[in-house]
């Protein structure tokens, strides 16, 4: 399994700020749904945005497919690096939806004749085409976020990283976002990486790393994380709904004798509980 | 004194005389308790904001009229009456941190006070409590709003309502964009404001867990009418009509619904995690010996 | 409030809608300059035909160009009547102190009103057949050739582009912060003009800090979807010149030519 993204002791603070990231090291595999979970403050859109160059390393190195982010391969790293931001209103650029999945393609110089075809796959991609014409004002977040992703994929990067791109949206439209991000990444073999503080978005995740304070406090599957309901709520994270049942029933005296199970895991055994009667 | 709201056929129509007129309440009629705290929820579109909106007083009424903290609102009323009504209708918007303008947060809190004629001394006192209520440390007070953190600018915008000392709270999706712990901080000072100030909390949220944990009357909004309005158990009793409305059921009623689905016998859609977890022990515990 | 149609563009496929947006403007400033010649009956007449041969070729009711001129109504007023009491000469029907009304003036007044429709008309017509955004581009298109003395056009188009984009989105913000400040106590229409004044303090702050959050945010996201600088850019949308733009500047320019000839020397 190959590392897609590799940071190597890197060193970061804000300025008028103490320590943020102190000698901290982290790998992102390829092809993997890498979900980054930590409260605010906890340092992981800073990681996001020192992997995207978009603020700099006070010391240490960061490897992006191969290329060290630096002033020299930026161009080239943010080719391969398709970033939804948090907010929706403040990544949409264009005038109407269609000029704002233009953005992208203008900016490397993609040819006009080229651009159309290209604009309209990806917003069909993400089932924003008959929108095509709207203006910001009119769409909701959820549906500028998938602006977002169309203007990305557009440009067929190799990473997606959502910088807390659900925070804003209401729960249907966080929903649809990962539902469509998920579809894209097994359509295109893309690797995924959510920066976010909410645990069901991490619960889909192939691998979780807990952040808190610059440090990474776990990082490991989801299964092995999300039962520690107390580790979870003392980091400022909520656990995951399942956690909080098997807990509820363990105190009842029913005992699944796992750590975490998901939804469908869940519901299987307690159905097998029913027919062993 | 009493806080009850009361709408009697309300409708409140967009660019009235214009190709556009649109209704987006349609003949409302709603009473709001004095002192309960209640979930205003509903699809976008639905019509939650404008009608929060005739609450203060931001809107009035095409049709219809509005009882609220002793005043009466219908078309007719003139904007001059209005400042004083919103002085016991606080009203908290969705990301509420965009207001603050002052150059420093004590000044910022007291600018609601001083609008409705308390000296500079009485506002600062007004201001001091309004922060200490949401757990604003008091060395904050002469830094500017700006350097603050989001979640602590938000805090602010909330004193600033305080500080007027509202009997009745608006809260326009208050958690929007907050982390789990900033959400519960809010939620849990809601609750606070509602059960030692006796305010009573209108909420207005699309976060239906919220709803169950917090709010005792639940209204349910669709195309400018209201279509269900009462305890949270009766609101989300059938999960088919909950779907139908374009709303979720909170994760623990989602759950339960997915469980009986699969086949499992449960008795009833419980709204928390304790009442779900009780259910699956009776449906484990009991039915021995069945095929 | 962000269906307000900025500009007050409306979607429409007539003839002058269809014309490149560059053409549009160059012609509208023409026009302009052309009515600066104009100096009796004439010449107004010929532009006030032609104008109004343009509002028919937009498409568009009589009644929106109506609307463009309610705004400045007393503007046109107060202007006019500084014509017919201060201008000098021709025969005086009337005068107290250094007021005088004579027929010159009148006829002056007169003018000056037909002047004022002719270039409401106009801009009005520009901006109900013409999106912000395609008379940025006619705005970049027309500056071109100030790039040969590295005058930034590029950058100065993208900014257009952007501010003309957050308009509607700022509206929006402003009405919420409105009330806002309201639901705090703020009465913003009445009270004394230092009181109004005062009041504007708690839109203004919000609006501009909110502005420059968006610019902020946005940068970051314009440099993440690899923006480096304007000028080396591909372009999406191009607004071709049409055969309908040549024959419009040959009509405009006839009767340019005409109001020449006919204007009192």
């Amino acid at each position: 399994m190959k590392d897609i993204i590799q940071i190597k002791n890197i060193s970061f603070n804000y300025p008028e700020q103490e320590k943020l990231f102190n000698n901290f090291s982290m790998n992102i595999q390829e092809g993997k749904w890498t979900a980054i979970i930590g409260q605010n403050g906890s340092g992981k859109s800073t990681l996001a945005r020192l992997i995207d160059g978009l603020i700099v390393l006070k010391s240490g190195q960061i490897i992006v497919d191969g290329l060290t982010v630096n002033d020299t391969n930026i161009f080239e790293i943010r080719n391969k690096i398709g970033m939804v931001f948090q907010n929706p209103e403040d990544q949409f650029v264009g005038a109407t939806v269609e000029d704002d999945v233009a953005f992208g393609l203008e900016n490397r110089q993609v040819p006009r004749e080229q651009m159309h075809q290209i604009v309209e796959q990806s917003l069909r991609q993400v089932g924003m085409w008959d929108f095509r014409d709207r203006i910001p004002a009119n769409l909701s977040g959820g549906q500028k976020q998938r602006v977002a992703i169309a203007g990305i994929i557009a440009l067929s990067p190799k990473i997606i990283i959502l910088d807390e791109a659900t925070s804003m949206l209401d729960p249907r439209g966080r929903q649809d976002i990962l539902k469509l991000v998920n579809q894209i990444k097994r359509e295109n073999n893309l690797t995924v990486i959510s920066i976010t503080h909410d645990i069901d978005e991490a619960a889909g995740a192939d691998q979780v790393i807990v952040v808190n304070q610059g440090q990474v406090v776990e990082a490991d599957q989801p299964d092995h994380i999300f039962g520690d309901i107390e580790k979870l709520t003392s980091i400022g994270l909520s656990a995951p709904f399942t956690s909080e049942l098997l807990s509820a029933l363990k105190k009842r005296g029913i005992d699944s004798h796992s750590q975490y199970l998901n939804d469908e895991r869940l519901i299987t055994w307690i159905k097998q509980l029913i027919s062993k009667k | 004194m009493d806080q009850t709201i009361n709408f009697k056929e309300v409708t409140h129509t967009y660019q009235p005389d214009t190709p556009f007129a649109q209704n987006a309440l349609n003949q409302v009629s709603l009473t709001i308790a004095s002192g309960s705290f209640t979930a205003i929820i509903g699809h976008t579109g639905s019509g939650k904001s404008t009608l929060v909106q005739h609450i203060n007083a931001l809107l009035k009424p095409t049709m219809g009229e509005i009882e609220v903290s002793g005043r009466t609102i219908t078309p007719a009323t003139t904007n001059k009456n209005l400042k004083q009504l919103r002085k016991h209708v606080g009203m908290v918007f969705q990301f509420p941190e965009k207001q603050l303008f002052e150059e420093t947060v004590i000044k910022d809190v007291m600018f609601g006070p001083k609008n409705y004629g308390a000296s500079d001394q009485e506002a600062r006192a007004d201001a001091k409590q309004a922060m200490a209520l949401v757990g604003l440390d008091e060395d904050l007070q002469e830094k500017s709003p700006f350097d603050l953190s989001g979640g602590q600018m938000r805090r602010v915008a909330i004193a600033g309502v305080l500080a007027m000392k509202p009997e009745i709270l608006i809260l326009d999706e208050p958690t929007a964009g907050l982390d789990p712990r900033g959400h519960k901080e809010i939620m849990d000072l809601a609750e606070d404001l509602h059960e030692h100030q006796g305010m009573t909390i209108i909420l207005v949220t699309h976060q239906m867990d919220d709803v169950v944990d917090y709010a005792s009357d639940v209204i349910v909004m669709d195309q400018g009418k209201i279509v269900k309005h009462g305890r949270p158990q009766e609101i989300f009793a059938d999960p088919q009509w909950v779907y139908q409305m374009h709303l979720d059921l909170p994760s623990s009623a989602e759950f339960a619904s997915r469980l009986i689905t699969a086949g499992v016998p449960l008795k009833s859609v419980p709204l928390t995690i304790d009442k779900l977890a009780d259910a699956i022990v009776e449906v484990v515990q009991g039915g021995h010996g069945h095929e | 409030m962000s269906n307000f149609l900025f500009g007050r563009y409306l979607p429409g496929n007539s003839w002058v809608h269809q014309m490149s947006p560059q053409s549009k403007l160059m012609l509208s400033f023409y026009f302009v300059v052309v009515i600066f010649f104009a100096n009796n009956i004439w010449t107004y007449a010929a532009l006030s035909v032609l104008i109004l041969m343009v509002v028919l070729m937009s498409g568009v009711s009589i009644g929106y160009f109506l609307k463009g001129i309610r705004p400045l109504i007393w503007l046109i007023i107060f202007t006019v009547l500084l014509q017919i009491l201060f201008s000098s000469g021709g025969h005086v029907y009337w005068h107290f102190g250094p007021f005088s009304v004579s027929d010159t003036s009148l006829i002056n007044g007169g003018f000056i009103f037909i002047r004022f429709l002719l270039i409401i008309m106009i801009s009005t017509v520009l901006t109900l057949t013409t999106t912000p955004l395609a008379i940025a581009d006619g705005v970049q298109t027309v500056l071109r050739p100030l790039k040969k003395v590295h005058f930034p056009v590029d950058t100065l188009a993208l900014m257009l582009s952007i501010a003309l984009r957050f308009v509607p989105t700022l509206m929006d913000e402003m009405e919420t912060i409105l009330n806002a400040q309201r639901s705090r106590g703020v009465d913003f229409g009445s009270g004394s003009l230092r009181h109004r004044i005062q009041a504007a303090v708690p839109l203004l702050v919000p609006l501009f800090t909110g502005a420059i959050n968006h610019a902020e945010n946005l940068s970051t996201a314009m440099e993440a979807r690899g923006f480096t600088d304007s000028e080396h850019r591909s372009k999406y949308r191009i607004y071709r010149w049409q055969r309908k733009d040549t024959i419009s500047w040959a009509v405009f320019l006839l009767v340019g030519v005409l109001v020449l000839f006919i204007r009192k020397s």
